[in-house]
Protein backbone atom coordinates (compact mmCIF):
# COMPACT_ATOMS: atom_id res chain seq x y z
CA UNK A 1 0.00 0.00 0.00
CA UNK A 2 1.55 3.76 -0.84
CA UNK A 3 1.50 6.40 2.06
CA UNK A 4 -1.52 8.08 1.19
CA UNK A 5 -3.44 4.71 1.09
CA UNK A 6 -2.23 3.90 4.33
CA UNK A 7 -2.81 6.57 6.18
CA UNK A 8 -6.20 6.32 4.74
CA UNK A 9 -6.77 2.98 5.67
CA UNK A 10 -5.47 4.14 9.39
CA UNK A 11 -8.02 7.08 9.00
CA UNK A 12 -10.54 4.59 8.14
CA UNK A 13 -9.66 2.14 11.02
CA UNK A 14 -9.84 4.78 13.76
CA UNK A 15 -13.25 5.86 12.64
CA UNK A 16 -14.35 1.95 12.75
CA UNK A 17 -13.03 1.77 16.28
CA UNK A 18 -14.58 5.17 17.54
CA UNK A 19 -18.06 4.18 15.73
CA UNK A 20 -19.01 1.72 18.61
CA UNK A 21 -18.77 4.65 21.78
CA UNK A 22 -20.84 7.36 19.72
CA UNK A 23 -23.18 3.75 19.18
CA UNK A 24 -23.19 2.99 22.29
CA UNK A 25 -24.05 6.29 23.65
CA UNK A 26 -26.82 7.07 20.83
CA UNK A 27 -28.60 3.47 21.52
CA UNK A 28 -29.10 4.30 25.37
CA UNK A 29 -31.17 7.04 24.06
CA UNK A 30 -33.30 4.45 20.98
CA UNK A 31 -36.07 2.54 22.34
CA UNK A 32 -40.16 2.35 22.81
CA UNK A 33 -39.49 4.87 26.01
CA UNK A 34 -37.60 8.03 23.91
CA UNK A 35 -35.06 9.77 26.17
CA UNK A 36 -33.83 12.57 24.54
CA UNK A 37 -29.52 13.17 24.39
CA UNK A 38 -30.09 16.21 26.60
CA UNK A 39 -32.36 13.78 29.26
CA UNK A 40 -29.41 10.93 28.82
CA UNK A 41 -27.09 13.47 29.79
CA UNK A 42 -28.70 14.32 33.00
CA UNK A 43 -29.66 11.04 33.98
CA UNK A 44 -26.23 9.46 33.93
CA UNK A 45 -25.33 13.08 35.80
CA UNK A 46 -28.34 11.43 38.31
CA UNK A 47 -27.02 8.20 38.66
CA UNK A 48 -23.41 9.57 39.49
CA UNK A 49 -25.05 11.99 42.56
CA UNK A 50 -28.34 11.54 43.03
CA UNK A 51 -28.82 14.40 44.69
CA UNK A 52 -27.77 16.64 42.10
CA UNK A 53 -30.31 16.29 39.43
CA UNK A 54 -33.75 15.08 41.83
CA UNK A 55 -35.98 16.33 38.65
CA UNK A 56 -35.15 13.26 36.87
CA UNK A 57 -37.24 10.53 37.06
CA UNK A 58 -36.67 7.40 38.82
CA UNK A 59 -38.08 5.27 35.70
CA UNK A 60 -35.46 7.21 33.75
CA UNK A 61 -32.76 5.84 35.81
CA UNK A 62 -34.33 1.92 35.78
CA UNK A 63 -34.36 2.16 32.09
CA UNK A 64 -31.53 3.49 31.63
CA UNK A 65 -29.78 0.95 33.94
CA UNK A 66 -31.10 -2.04 34.54
CA UNK A 67 -32.71 -2.32 30.96
CA UNK A 68 -30.76 -0.58 28.56
CA UNK A 69 -27.30 -0.79 29.69
CA UNK A 70 -27.16 -4.64 30.04
CA UNK A 71 -29.17 -5.19 27.07
CA UNK A 72 -26.60 -2.46 24.70
CA UNK A 73 -23.55 -4.40 26.86
CA UNK A 74 -24.41 -6.98 25.79
CA UNK A 75 -25.06 -6.80 22.03
CA UNK A 76 -21.68 -4.75 21.70
CA UNK A 77 -19.90 -8.06 23.52
CA UNK A 78 -21.55 -10.58 21.37
CA UNK A 79 -21.32 -9.00 18.12
CA UNK A 80 -17.57 -7.96 19.04
CA UNK A 81 -16.68 -11.25 20.17
CA UNK A 82 -18.94 -13.46 17.73
CA UNK A 83 -16.99 -11.46 15.01
CA UNK A 84 -13.60 -12.02 16.01
CA UNK A 85 -14.33 -15.20 16.50
CA UNK A 86 -15.28 -15.40 12.80
CA UNK A 87 -12.00 -13.98 11.48
CA UNK A 88 -9.97 -16.18 13.79
CA UNK A 89 -11.66 -19.49 12.53
CA UNK A 90 -11.42 -18.26 8.88
CA UNK A 91 -7.53 -17.69 9.32
CA UNK A 92 -7.23 -20.93 11.32
CA UNK A 93 -8.83 -23.25 8.69
CA UNK A 94 -7.63 -20.76 5.47
CA UNK A 95 -11.01 -20.92 3.74
CA UNK A 96 -13.40 -18.04 4.39
CA UNK A 97 -16.57 -20.10 4.45
CA UNK A 98 -15.79 -21.69 7.73
CA UNK A 99 -18.09 -20.33 10.88
CA UNK A 100 -19.31 -21.80 13.84
CA UNK A 101 -21.86 -23.17 12.57
CA UNK A 102 -20.17 -25.61 9.53
CA UNK A 103 -17.89 -26.78 12.86
CA UNK A 104 -20.88 -27.61 14.78
CA UNK A 105 -20.12 -25.22 17.86
CA UNK A 106 -23.35 -23.47 17.83
CA UNK A 107 -25.14 -26.34 17.56
CA UNK A 108 -23.55 -27.93 20.48
CA UNK A 109 -23.18 -24.64 22.56
CA UNK A 110 -27.19 -24.61 22.01
CA UNK A 111 -27.74 -27.68 23.21
CA UNK A 112 -25.77 -27.65 25.91
CA UNK A 113 -27.28 -24.78 27.13
CA UNK A 114 -30.88 -26.30 26.67
CA UNK A 115 -30.41 -28.88 28.59
CA UNK A 116 -29.08 -27.20 31.78
CA UNK A 117 -32.04 -24.53 31.02
CA UNK A 118 -34.66 -27.61 31.18
CA UNK A 119 -32.95 -29.80 33.96
CA UNK A 120 -30.98 -27.65 36.11
CA UNK A 121 -33.10 -24.42 35.68
CA UNK A 122 -31.97 -20.80 35.60
CA UNK A 123 -29.92 -20.82 38.57
CA UNK A 124 -27.47 -22.69 36.99
CA UNK A 125 -25.19 -21.05 34.63
CA UNK A 126 -25.85 -22.30 30.93
CA UNK A 127 -22.34 -21.46 29.83
CA UNK A 128 -20.88 -23.97 31.37
CA UNK A 129 -23.00 -26.95 30.06
CA UNK A 130 -22.80 -24.85 26.14
CA UNK A 131 -19.28 -24.63 26.72
CA UNK A 132 -18.42 -28.73 27.32
CA UNK A 133 -21.24 -29.54 24.36
CA UNK A 134 -19.65 -27.06 22.04
CA UNK A 135 -16.33 -28.82 22.64
CA UNK A 136 -17.99 -32.18 22.19
CA UNK A 137 -19.39 -30.94 19.10
CA UNK A 138 -16.35 -29.71 17.43
CA UNK A 139 -14.35 -31.95 18.55
CA UNK A 140 -16.35 -34.59 16.37
CA UNK A 141 -16.41 -32.58 13.62
CA UNK A 142 -12.67 -32.38 13.62
CA UNK A 143 -12.02 -35.82 14.59
CA UNK A 144 -14.19 -37.41 11.75
CA UNK A 145 -13.71 -35.13 9.11
CA UNK A 146 -10.09 -35.34 9.78
CA UNK A 147 -7.64 -33.37 7.71
CA UNK A 148 -9.93 -30.62 6.77
CA UNK A 149 -7.60 -28.35 5.64
CA UNK A 150 -7.43 -29.97 2.35
CA UNK A 151 -10.83 -31.57 2.15
CA UNK A 152 -13.15 -28.19 2.88
CA UNK A 153 -16.22 -30.55 1.58
CA UNK A 154 -15.54 -32.97 4.18
CA UNK A 155 -15.67 -30.74 7.02
CA UNK A 156 -18.81 -29.30 5.85
CA UNK A 157 -20.79 -32.58 5.46
CA UNK A 158 -19.21 -33.62 8.94
CA UNK A 159 -20.49 -30.40 10.28
CA UNK A 160 -23.94 -30.67 8.89
CA UNK A 161 -24.35 -33.81 10.36
CA UNK A 162 -22.92 -32.83 13.51
CA UNK A 163 -25.19 -30.36 13.60
CA UNK A 164 -28.25 -32.41 13.09
CA UNK A 165 -27.43 -34.85 15.73
CA UNK A 166 -27.53 -31.96 18.14
CA UNK A 167 -30.72 -30.70 16.58
CA UNK A 168 -32.04 -33.62 16.99
CA UNK A 169 -30.68 -34.16 20.45
CA UNK A 170 -32.23 -30.28 21.41
CA UNK A 171 -35.78 -31.58 20.21
CA UNK A 172 -35.47 -34.26 22.61
CA UNK A 173 -35.04 -31.45 25.17
CA UNK A 174 -37.65 -29.57 23.98
CA UNK A 175 -40.04 -32.49 24.14
CA UNK A 176 -39.25 -32.92 28.01
CA UNK A 177 -39.59 -29.35 28.62
CA UNK A 178 -42.83 -27.77 29.81
CA UNK A 179 -44.85 -25.55 27.85
CA UNK A 180 -43.64 -22.13 29.77
CA UNK A 181 -40.08 -23.03 29.44
CA UNK A 182 -40.37 -24.38 26.07
CA UNK A 183 -41.87 -20.77 24.59
CA UNK A 184 -38.65 -19.61 26.42
CA UNK A 185 -36.44 -21.79 24.83
CA UNK A 186 -37.97 -21.14 21.13
CA UNK A 187 -37.48 -17.52 21.22
CA UNK A 188 -34.19 -17.27 22.94
CA UNK A 189 -32.69 -20.30 20.23
CA UNK A 190 -34.10 -17.68 17.34
CA UNK A 191 -31.45 -15.20 19.26
CA UNK A 192 -32.28 -12.29 21.26
CA UNK A 193 -30.91 -9.83 23.70
CA UNK A 194 -34.40 -9.05 25.37
CA UNK A 195 -33.37 -11.35 27.94
CA UNK A 196 -30.82 -9.60 28.73
CA UNK A 197 -29.59 -9.25 32.77
CA UNK A 198 -27.23 -8.07 34.86
CA UNK A 199 -26.64 -11.98 36.29
CA UNK A 200 -26.19 -13.18 32.78
CA UNK A 201 -23.54 -10.79 31.87
CA UNK A 202 -21.73 -11.22 35.08
CA UNK A 203 -20.91 -14.78 34.08
CA UNK A 204 -20.83 -14.32 30.12
CA UNK A 205 -19.20 -11.03 29.66
CA UNK A 206 -15.75 -12.60 31.66
CA UNK A 207 -16.08 -15.56 29.85
CA UNK A 208 -16.21 -13.82 26.27
CA UNK A 209 -13.80 -11.39 27.58
CA UNK A 210 -11.17 -14.25 27.97
CA UNK A 211 -11.91 -15.58 24.48
CA UNK A 212 -11.56 -12.29 23.11
CA UNK A 213 -8.25 -11.13 24.37
CA UNK A 214 -6.32 -14.21 23.69
CA UNK A 215 -7.53 -14.24 20.12
CA UNK A 216 -6.57 -9.86 20.21
CA UNK A 217 -2.89 -11.25 21.39
CA UNK A 218 -2.78 -14.01 19.24
CA UNK A 219 -4.15 -11.88 15.74
CA UNK A 220 -0.43 -11.71 14.39
CA UNK A 221 -0.46 -15.22 14.74
CA UNK A 222 -3.35 -16.04 12.86
CA UNK A 223 -1.37 -14.82 9.15
CA UNK A 224 1.06 -17.46 10.25
CA UNK A 225 -1.86 -19.83 11.31
CA UNK A 226 -3.97 -19.22 7.59
CA UNK A 227 -0.81 -20.63 5.71
CA UNK A 228 -0.30 -23.93 5.39
CA UNK A 229 0.06 -26.14 8.17
CA UNK A 230 3.51 -27.26 6.24
CA UNK A 231 4.46 -23.94 5.88
CA UNK A 232 3.12 -23.08 9.45
CA UNK A 233 5.14 -25.93 10.96
CA UNK A 234 8.45 -25.08 8.87
CA UNK A 235 7.90 -21.13 9.96
CA UNK A 236 8.62 -22.21 13.53
CA UNK A 237 4.66 -22.88 14.53
CA UNK A 238 3.52 -25.62 16.92
CA UNK A 239 0.63 -26.23 14.36
CA UNK A 240 -1.45 -28.43 16.84
CA UNK A 241 -0.97 -26.61 19.91
CA UNK A 242 -2.09 -23.26 18.72
CA UNK A 243 -4.60 -25.05 16.62
CA UNK A 244 -6.30 -25.75 19.75
CA UNK A 245 -5.79 -22.77 21.38
CA UNK A 246 -7.54 -20.77 18.96
CA UNK A 247 -10.70 -23.03 18.69
CA UNK A 248 -10.70 -23.36 22.67
CA UNK A 249 -10.86 -19.53 22.56
CA UNK A 250 -13.79 -19.56 19.45
CA UNK A 251 -15.67 -22.17 21.56
CA UNK A 252 -15.74 -20.38 24.46
CA UNK A 253 -17.17 -17.46 22.94
CA UNK A 254 -19.64 -19.14 21.58
CA UNK A 255 -21.02 -21.02 24.01
CA UNK A 256 -20.94 -17.94 26.18
CA UNK A 257 -22.76 -15.94 24.16
CA UNK A 258 -25.27 -18.46 22.99
CA UNK A 259 -26.10 -19.44 26.69
CA UNK A 260 -27.71 -15.35 26.57
CA UNK A 261 -28.80 -14.40 23.79
CA UNK A 262 -29.45 -17.89 21.40
CA UNK A 263 -27.94 -18.25 18.15
CA UNK A 264 -26.49 -15.30 15.99
CA UNK A 265 -26.35 -16.05 12.64
CA UNK A 266 -24.20 -14.62 10.17
CA UNK A 267 -22.64 -11.86 11.66
CA UNK A 268 -19.37 -13.61 12.50
CA UNK A 269 -19.18 -14.61 9.05
CA UNK A 270 -20.00 -10.95 7.27
CA UNK A 271 -17.94 -8.93 9.27
CA UNK A 272 -14.63 -10.26 8.66
CA UNK A 273 -15.42 -10.21 4.85
CA UNK A 274 -16.36 -6.67 5.17
CA UNK A 275 -13.14 -5.84 7.01
CA UNK A 276 -11.12 -7.95 4.65
CA UNK A 277 -12.53 -5.99 1.62
CA UNK A 278 -11.77 -2.53 3.37
CA UNK A 279 -8.61 -3.12 5.00
CA UNK A 280 -6.65 -6.58 3.25
CA UNK A 281 -5.89 -9.80 4.71
CA UNK A 282 -3.84 -8.46 7.75
CA UNK A 283 -5.19 -10.12 11.01
CA UNK A 284 -3.68 -7.22 12.78
CA UNK A 285 -6.07 -5.08 11.95
CA UNK A 286 -8.52 -7.68 10.63
CA UNK A 287 -9.07 -8.84 14.36
CA UNK A 288 -9.65 -5.23 16.06
CA UNK A 289 -11.77 -3.80 13.02
CA UNK A 290 -13.78 -6.87 13.20
CA UNK A 291 -14.79 -6.40 16.71
CA UNK A 292 -15.51 -2.93 16.15
CA UNK A 293 -17.61 -3.50 13.51
CA UNK A 294 -19.66 -6.37 14.58
CA UNK A 295 -20.36 -4.26 18.30
CA UNK A 296 -21.53 -1.49 15.91
CA UNK A 297 -23.82 -3.54 13.16
CA UNK A 298 -25.21 -5.63 16.53
CA UNK A 299 -25.86 -2.64 18.02
CA UNK A 300 -27.59 -0.84 14.70
CA UNK A 301 -29.85 -4.12 14.27
CA UNK A 302 -31.08 -3.84 18.02
CA UNK A 303 -31.33 -0.30 17.96
CA UNK A 304 -33.94 -0.69 14.69
CA UNK A 305 -35.41 -3.44 16.36
CA UNK A 306 -36.43 -1.85 19.94
CA UNK A 307 -37.11 1.92 17.37
CA UNK A 308 -38.46 0.95 14.62
CA UNK A 309 -41.02 -2.10 15.03
CA UNK A 310 -43.69 -2.12 17.44
CA UNK A 311 -43.10 -6.18 18.98
CA UNK A 312 -39.55 -7.38 18.95
CA UNK A 313 -38.29 -9.26 16.41
CA UNK A 314 -35.62 -11.93 17.86
CA UNK A 315 -32.13 -10.24 16.53
CA UNK A 316 -30.93 -13.69 15.12
CA UNK A 317 -33.41 -13.20 12.34
CA UNK A 318 -33.04 -9.72 11.68
CA UNK A 319 -28.92 -10.64 11.34
CA UNK A 320 -29.81 -13.46 9.37
CA UNK A 321 -32.31 -11.30 6.95
CA UNK A 322 -29.58 -9.00 6.63
CA UNK A 323 -27.01 -10.52 6.99
CA UNK A 324 -27.34 -13.23 3.84
CA UNK A 325 -28.75 -10.62 1.19
CA UNK A 326 -25.42 -8.68 1.87
CA UNK A 327 -23.35 -11.41 1.95
CA UNK A 328 -24.80 -12.78 -1.79
CA UNK A 329 -24.18 -9.43 -2.84
CA UNK A 330 -20.83 -9.18 -1.61
CA UNK A 331 -20.05 -13.09 -3.00
CA UNK A 332 -20.78 -11.98 -6.39
CA UNK A 333 -18.94 -8.75 -6.43
CA UNK A 334 -15.75 -10.23 -4.55
CA UNK A 335 -12.65 -11.13 -6.76
CA UNK A 336 -11.74 -15.03 -6.76
CA UNK A 337 -8.92 -14.41 -4.44
CA UNK A 338 -10.19 -13.40 -0.62
CA UNK A 339 -8.90 -10.26 0.81
CA UNK B 1 25.73 -26.30 8.70
CA UNK B 2 25.98 -30.07 7.94
CA UNK B 3 22.95 -31.99 7.86
CA UNK B 4 23.62 -36.29 8.91
CA UNK B 5 20.68 -38.61 7.89
CA UNK B 6 20.87 -42.09 9.85
CA UNK B 7 18.18 -44.94 8.88
CA UNK B 8 15.32 -42.31 8.12
CA UNK B 9 12.29 -43.79 8.08
CA UNK B 10 8.99 -42.51 6.85
CA UNK B 11 5.52 -44.06 5.21
CA UNK B 12 2.79 -42.68 3.57
CA UNK B 13 0.00 -45.81 3.04
CA UNK B 14 0.91 -46.38 -0.51
CA UNK B 15 4.72 -45.13 0.07
CA UNK B 16 7.83 -45.67 2.05
CA UNK B 17 10.72 -43.72 2.10
CA UNK B 18 13.70 -45.39 3.59
CA UNK B 19 17.40 -43.43 3.33
CA UNK B 20 20.25 -45.42 5.63
CA UNK B 21 23.04 -42.79 5.25
CA UNK B 22 23.22 -39.83 3.96
CA UNK B 23 25.60 -36.19 4.50
CA UNK B 24 24.66 -32.79 3.36
CA UNK B 25 28.22 -30.64 3.49
CA UNK B 26 27.83 -26.71 4.69
CA UNK B 27 27.46 -24.08 2.43
CA UNK B 28 26.96 -26.13 -0.92
CA UNK B 29 24.14 -26.61 -2.89
CA UNK B 30 23.01 -30.23 -3.56
CA UNK B 31 20.30 -31.13 -6.35
CA UNK B 32 18.01 -34.00 -5.08
CA UNK B 33 16.64 -35.64 -8.47
CA UNK B 34 14.64 -38.79 -9.92
CA UNK B 35 11.72 -39.68 -11.69
CA UNK B 36 7.87 -38.41 -10.15
CA UNK B 37 7.18 -40.55 -7.07
CA UNK B 38 10.74 -41.06 -6.19
CA UNK B 39 10.41 -39.18 -2.45
CA UNK B 40 12.28 -36.42 -3.18
CA UNK B 41 8.99 -34.13 -1.94
CA UNK B 42 9.05 -36.34 1.06
CA UNK B 43 12.73 -36.10 1.92
CA UNK B 44 12.67 -32.92 1.85
CA UNK B 45 9.88 -32.70 3.95
CA UNK B 46 11.65 -35.09 6.70
CA UNK B 47 14.67 -32.85 6.14
CA UNK B 48 12.36 -29.78 7.33
CA UNK B 49 10.67 -32.00 9.86
CA UNK B 50 7.25 -30.49 8.02
CA UNK B 51 6.52 -34.83 8.59
CA UNK B 52 7.20 -36.18 11.67
CA UNK B 53 10.48 -37.65 11.75
CA UNK B 54 11.66 -40.52 14.66
CA UNK B 55 14.77 -39.50 16.89
CA UNK B 56 17.66 -40.22 16.28
CA UNK B 57 17.61 -39.80 12.26
CA UNK B 58 17.94 -36.69 11.48
CA UNK B 59 21.04 -34.42 12.82
CA UNK B 60 21.61 -30.38 12.07
CA UNK B 61 25.67 -29.80 13.59
CA UNK B 62 24.98 -32.83 15.66
CA UNK B 63 21.79 -31.96 16.93
CA UNK B 64 18.67 -34.31 16.87
CA UNK B 65 16.63 -32.57 14.86
CA UNK B 66 13.57 -34.45 16.37
CA UNK B 67 13.75 -33.16 20.13
CA UNK B 68 14.29 -29.44 19.13
CA UNK B 69 10.87 -27.59 20.30
CA UNK B 70 8.82 -25.95 17.00
CA UNK B 71 10.84 -22.36 16.85
CA UNK B 72 14.94 -24.19 17.98
CA UNK B 73 14.01 -26.22 14.36
CA UNK B 74 12.61 -23.23 12.33
CA UNK B 75 16.01 -21.14 13.01
CA UNK B 76 18.05 -24.33 11.90
CA UNK B 77 16.00 -25.51 8.83
CA UNK B 78 13.24 -23.73 6.44
CA UNK B 79 11.14 -26.03 4.10
CA UNK B 80 10.56 -23.15 1.06
CA UNK B 81 6.97 -25.07 -0.50
CA UNK B 82 6.82 -25.26 -4.69
CA UNK B 83 3.97 -22.68 -4.42
CA UNK B 84 1.90 -20.43 -2.17
CA UNK B 85 -2.20 -21.24 -2.39
CA UNK B 86 -3.26 -17.50 -1.67
CA UNK B 87 -6.10 -18.50 0.07
CA UNK B 88 -5.88 -14.60 2.16
CA UNK B 89 -4.26 -12.30 0.07
CA UNK B 90 -1.45 -10.55 2.31
CA UNK B 91 1.13 -7.62 1.18
CA UNK B 92 4.35 -8.95 -0.09
CA UNK B 93 5.85 -7.00 2.76
CA UNK B 94 2.86 -8.90 5.28
CA UNK B 95 4.02 -12.27 3.75
CA UNK B 96 7.72 -12.23 4.25
CA UNK B 97 7.56 -11.02 7.64
CA UNK B 98 5.70 -14.32 8.36
CA UNK B 99 9.25 -15.54 7.92
CA UNK B 100 10.00 -13.83 11.65
CA UNK B 101 6.98 -16.35 13.42
CA UNK B 102 10.51 -18.49 14.92
CA UNK B 103 11.65 -15.50 17.12
CA UNK B 104 7.97 -14.05 17.73
CA UNK B 105 6.15 -15.14 20.77
CA UNK B 106 2.44 -16.32 19.65
CA UNK B 107 1.28 -13.45 21.91
CA UNK B 108 3.16 -10.85 20.30
CA UNK B 109 3.65 -8.88 17.37
CA UNK B 110 6.45 -8.56 15.05
CA UNK B 111 9.54 -5.42 16.06
CA UNK B 112 10.98 -3.05 14.33
CA UNK B 113 13.73 -5.18 13.65
CA UNK B 114 11.62 -8.18 12.55
CA UNK B 115 10.18 -5.69 9.73
CA UNK B 116 14.29 -4.92 9.27
CA UNK B 117 14.89 -8.27 8.03
CA UNK B 118 12.05 -9.07 6.40
CA UNK B 119 12.90 -6.00 4.35
CA UNK B 120 16.18 -6.66 3.90
CA UNK B 121 14.74 -10.29 2.92
CA UNK B 122 12.95 -8.65 -0.06
CA UNK B 123 15.78 -6.74 -0.92
CA UNK B 124 17.75 -9.58 -1.28
CA UNK B 125 15.81 -11.34 -4.01
CA UNK B 126 15.60 -7.61 -5.54
CA UNK B 127 11.59 -6.93 -5.16
CA UNK B 128 12.19 -3.93 -2.47
CA UNK B 129 9.55 -2.49 -4.66
CA UNK B 130 7.16 -4.96 -4.30
CA UNK B 131 6.70 -4.53 -0.63
CA UNK B 132 3.21 -2.72 -0.90
CA UNK B 133 1.71 -5.04 -3.47
CA UNK B 134 -0.40 -7.83 -2.84
CA UNK B 135 0.73 -11.49 -3.56
CA UNK B 136 -2.15 -11.96 -6.17
CA UNK B 137 -0.36 -9.48 -8.11
CA UNK B 138 2.67 -11.03 -8.31
CA UNK B 139 3.75 -13.63 -11.42
CA UNK B 140 4.67 -17.23 -10.67
CA UNK B 141 8.44 -16.62 -11.02
CA UNK B 142 8.05 -13.18 -8.70
CA UNK B 143 5.91 -15.39 -5.86
CA UNK B 144 9.08 -17.77 -6.13
CA UNK B 145 10.98 -15.51 -5.37
CA UNK B 146 8.92 -13.77 -2.19
CA UNK B 147 8.56 -17.37 -0.74
CA UNK B 148 12.55 -17.28 -0.90
CA UNK B 149 12.47 -14.05 0.56
CA UNK B 150 10.07 -15.23 3.41
CA UNK B 151 12.80 -17.99 3.78
CA UNK B 152 15.34 -15.56 4.25
CA UNK B 153 14.34 -13.71 6.62
CA UNK B 154 13.24 -16.84 8.56
CA UNK B 155 17.41 -16.57 8.73
CA UNK B 156 17.90 -20.60 8.99
CA UNK B 157 21.22 -21.67 7.39
CA UNK B 158 19.63 -24.39 5.99
CA UNK B 159 17.55 -24.02 3.04
CA UNK B 160 15.33 -26.91 1.30
CA UNK B 161 13.55 -25.80 -1.93
CA UNK B 162 11.07 -27.81 -3.43
CA UNK B 163 10.89 -27.76 -7.36
CA UNK B 164 11.77 -23.93 -7.08
CA UNK B 165 11.56 -23.39 -10.32
CA UNK B 166 9.14 -25.35 -12.17
CA UNK B 167 6.57 -23.94 -14.57
CA UNK B 168 8.80 -20.77 -14.75
CA UNK B 169 10.20 -19.46 -17.81
CA UNK B 170 13.92 -19.97 -19.17
CA UNK B 171 15.23 -16.51 -17.59
CA UNK B 172 13.23 -17.04 -14.49
CA UNK B 173 14.53 -20.35 -13.90
CA UNK B 174 17.78 -19.16 -14.33
CA UNK B 175 17.51 -15.73 -11.92
CA UNK B 176 16.02 -18.31 -9.47
CA UNK B 177 19.28 -20.34 -9.72
CA UNK B 178 21.83 -17.48 -9.43
CA UNK B 179 19.81 -16.59 -6.58
CA UNK B 180 20.40 -19.77 -4.85
CA UNK B 181 24.07 -19.59 -5.72
CA UNK B 182 24.36 -16.45 -3.94
CA UNK B 183 22.84 -17.49 -0.98
CA UNK B 184 25.53 -20.31 -0.93
CA UNK B 185 28.53 -18.11 -1.64
CA UNK B 186 27.67 -14.94 -0.23
CA UNK B 187 25.02 -15.77 2.79
CA UNK B 188 27.18 -19.15 3.40
CA UNK B 189 23.35 -20.91 3.20
CA UNK B 190 23.17 -24.86 2.97
CA UNK B 191 21.05 -25.16 0.24
CA UNK B 192 18.65 -28.80 -0.74
CA UNK B 193 16.93 -27.91 -4.06
CA UNK B 194 14.64 -31.05 -6.25
CA UNK B 195 14.62 -30.76 -9.20
CA UNK B 196 13.31 -32.36 -12.68
CA UNK B 197 15.52 -30.61 -14.92
CA UNK B 198 18.55 -32.71 -15.29
CA UNK B 199 20.66 -30.39 -17.27
CA UNK B 200 19.74 -27.78 -14.49
CA UNK B 201 20.58 -29.58 -11.70
CA UNK B 202 24.11 -30.14 -12.68
CA UNK B 203 24.84 -27.12 -13.94
CA UNK B 204 23.83 -25.36 -10.77
CA UNK B 205 24.47 -27.47 -7.98
CA UNK B 206 27.78 -28.95 -6.54
CA UNK B 207 26.90 -32.48 -5.29
CA UNK B 208 23.67 -34.53 -6.45
CA UNK B 209 21.53 -37.21 -4.55
CA UNK B 210 19.53 -39.57 -7.27
CA UNK B 211 16.46 -41.52 -5.66
CA UNK B 212 14.21 -43.86 -6.75
CA UNK B 213 11.53 -45.86 -5.19
CA UNK B 214 11.83 -43.84 -2.43
CA UNK B 215 15.10 -44.82 -1.98
CA UNK B 216 18.93 -43.26 -2.41
CA UNK B 217 20.76 -44.08 -5.32
CA UNK B 218 23.53 -42.56 -5.53
CA UNK B 219 25.16 -39.52 -4.15
CA UNK B 220 28.29 -37.28 -4.52
CA UNK B 221 29.99 -34.47 -6.54
CA UNK B 222 27.76 -33.43 -9.05
CA UNK B 223 30.60 -33.53 -12.12
CA UNK B 224 31.64 -37.37 -10.96
CA UNK B 225 28.43 -38.91 -10.47
CA UNK B 226 26.70 -37.51 -13.12
CA UNK B 227 26.76 -40.24 -15.82
CA UNK B 228 24.68 -42.08 -18.47
CA UNK B 229 23.99 -45.53 -17.19
CA UNK B 230 22.95 -43.98 -13.81
CA UNK B 231 20.32 -41.94 -15.47
CA UNK B 232 19.70 -44.89 -17.27
CA UNK B 233 19.25 -46.96 -13.77
CA UNK B 234 16.97 -44.33 -12.36
CA UNK B 235 14.80 -43.56 -15.04
CA UNK B 236 14.55 -46.83 -16.86
CA UNK B 237 15.35 -45.23 -20.22
CA UNK B 238 18.22 -44.73 -23.20
CA UNK B 239 19.44 -41.36 -22.13
CA UNK B 240 22.99 -40.02 -23.37
CA UNK B 241 25.03 -37.24 -21.69
CA UNK B 242 26.62 -35.11 -24.22
CA UNK B 243 29.38 -32.00 -23.41
CA UNK B 244 28.54 -28.81 -25.54
CA UNK B 245 31.19 -25.65 -24.68
CA UNK B 246 31.54 -26.71 -20.65
CA UNK B 247 28.30 -27.60 -19.97
CA UNK B 248 26.71 -31.12 -19.81
CA UNK B 249 23.28 -31.73 -21.94
CA UNK B 250 21.03 -35.03 -21.97
CA UNK B 251 19.77 -36.44 -24.58
CA UNK B 252 16.86 -38.99 -24.70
Amino acid sequence: MSGQKNSRARGLAIFFLVLPLILFLVSLTVGSYGISPHGLFKTILSVVSPASHPDVPSAHRDILLRIRLPRILLAMAVGAALSVSGASLQALFKNPLVNEYILGISSGAAFGAALSLVFLGRAFPPQIAGFVFAVVAVGAVLLISGKAESHFITLLLTGIIVTAFFSALLSLVEFFASPYVLQALFFWLMGSLSLASWKDLYISLPLIAIGVVVLFLLRWRLNVLSMSDEEARSLGVNVLREKILVIAATTLITAAATAIVGIIGWLGFIVPHLVRMMFGADNRRVVPVSAAVGASLMMIADDIIRGVSSFEIPIGIFTSLVGIPVFLVLLKKSRKVWL
Amino acid sequence: MSIRVSNLKFAYPKFSLRVEELAFESAKVTAIVGPNGAGKTTLLKCLGAVLPIPKGSLFIEGRDLASLRSRERARLVCYVPQEHDTTFNYAVSDFVLMGRASYISPFALPSEEDAKAAAEALAFVGLAHYADRFISELSSGERRLVLIARALAQQSDILLMDEPTTFLDPKHETEVFQLVRKLAVEKMKTILVTLHSLEMAVQHSDEMVFMKGGEVVASGKSAEVFEDSLLERVYDMKMKIIDWEGRKLVLR
